[in-house]
């Protein structure tokens, strides 16, 4: 029976009652995922997004050298001398490339991982040589 | 924690503890019941594909079994249904609801 009958089939679905909470799968508000471009509770993205601002605190307040006793630094490469007859690579001169270039990664990284991380205004996207 | 944030919406949804095999087996609920998901999730999108793996008569084990996989042209059609759909009663049953790979469905992997 029921074929051909007037009255439609009943869905199996029930109607829109009160939702029962499930276990195990919370949901977080909206305005939180907002906040968050909805990924960066990642715990990848969020090591990512602490070095990263490790690296400017570094660069900005000038603090670029490690604190590794100098006993147990790996030696100074041949110092490079401008025109003027001043050093170029210098110790902290090294220390701010280093940082630059992993500050740079760390970027390209999180570029890659969060398409919605807004690279700051200074980052260059790196170059592809054939 | 971590397990839900890092979910990523794709175009895919996947309604999982909502049907048992049994109900799959005969024919006619079968077909009750896709067309039940055809109409409750054509509310929040365009579908594109559904399926609903089947019990193997060979009595083989299928992977997916119990699960109602969803695609949508979009993920905004996806991420309606699966807020409106998770928590909701179904024959019974109450709904998971989980955005799932779109490359895994696109290959006919329903095992997770």
């Amino acid at each position: 029976d029921g074929e051909g009958g007037a009255k439609k089939r009943k869905s199996r679905w029930a109607a829109d009652e009160p939702k029962a909470p499930l276990l195990g799968q919370i949901q977080l508000p909206d305005f939180v995922r907002e906040l968050t471009g909805g990924v960066d509770l990642d715990p990848e993205l969020q090591a990512l997004n602490i070095k990263l601002l490790d690296i400017n605190r570094k660069l900005q307040t000038g603090q670029v050298l490690d604190e590794r006793g100098d006993g147990n630094r790996s030696p100074s490469p041949e110092p490079i001398y401008d025109n003027m007859g001043i050093r170029i690579n210098t110790r902290e001169y090294r220390a701010r490339e280093k940082l630059t270039r992993e500050r740079q990664e760390v970027i390209a990284q999180l570029i890659k991982k969060n398409p919605s991380f807004k690279p700051p205004a200074d980052y260059k996207p790196p170059k592809l040589y054939k | 924690l971590g397990v839900m944030a890092s979910e990523v919406p794709t175009r895919v949804v996947c309604l999982s503890q909502v049907v048992s095999p049994e109900e799959l087996k005969e024919d006619n609920e079968y077909e009750e019941i896709l067309e039940d998901m055809r109409e409750e999730c054509g509310k929040y999108g365009t579908i594109t594909n559904l399926v609903i793996p089947r019990p193997n008569p060979s009595g083989e084990e299928v992977p997916g079994i119990g699960m109602v996989f969803v695609e949508y042209t979009d993920t905004q059609g996806a991420g309606k249904a699966k807020a409106t759909l998770h928590g909701r009663r179904f024959g019974g049953h109450t709904v998971n609801a989980t955005y799932y790979s779109e490359e895994k469905f696109t290959h006919g992997d329903y095992g997770g």
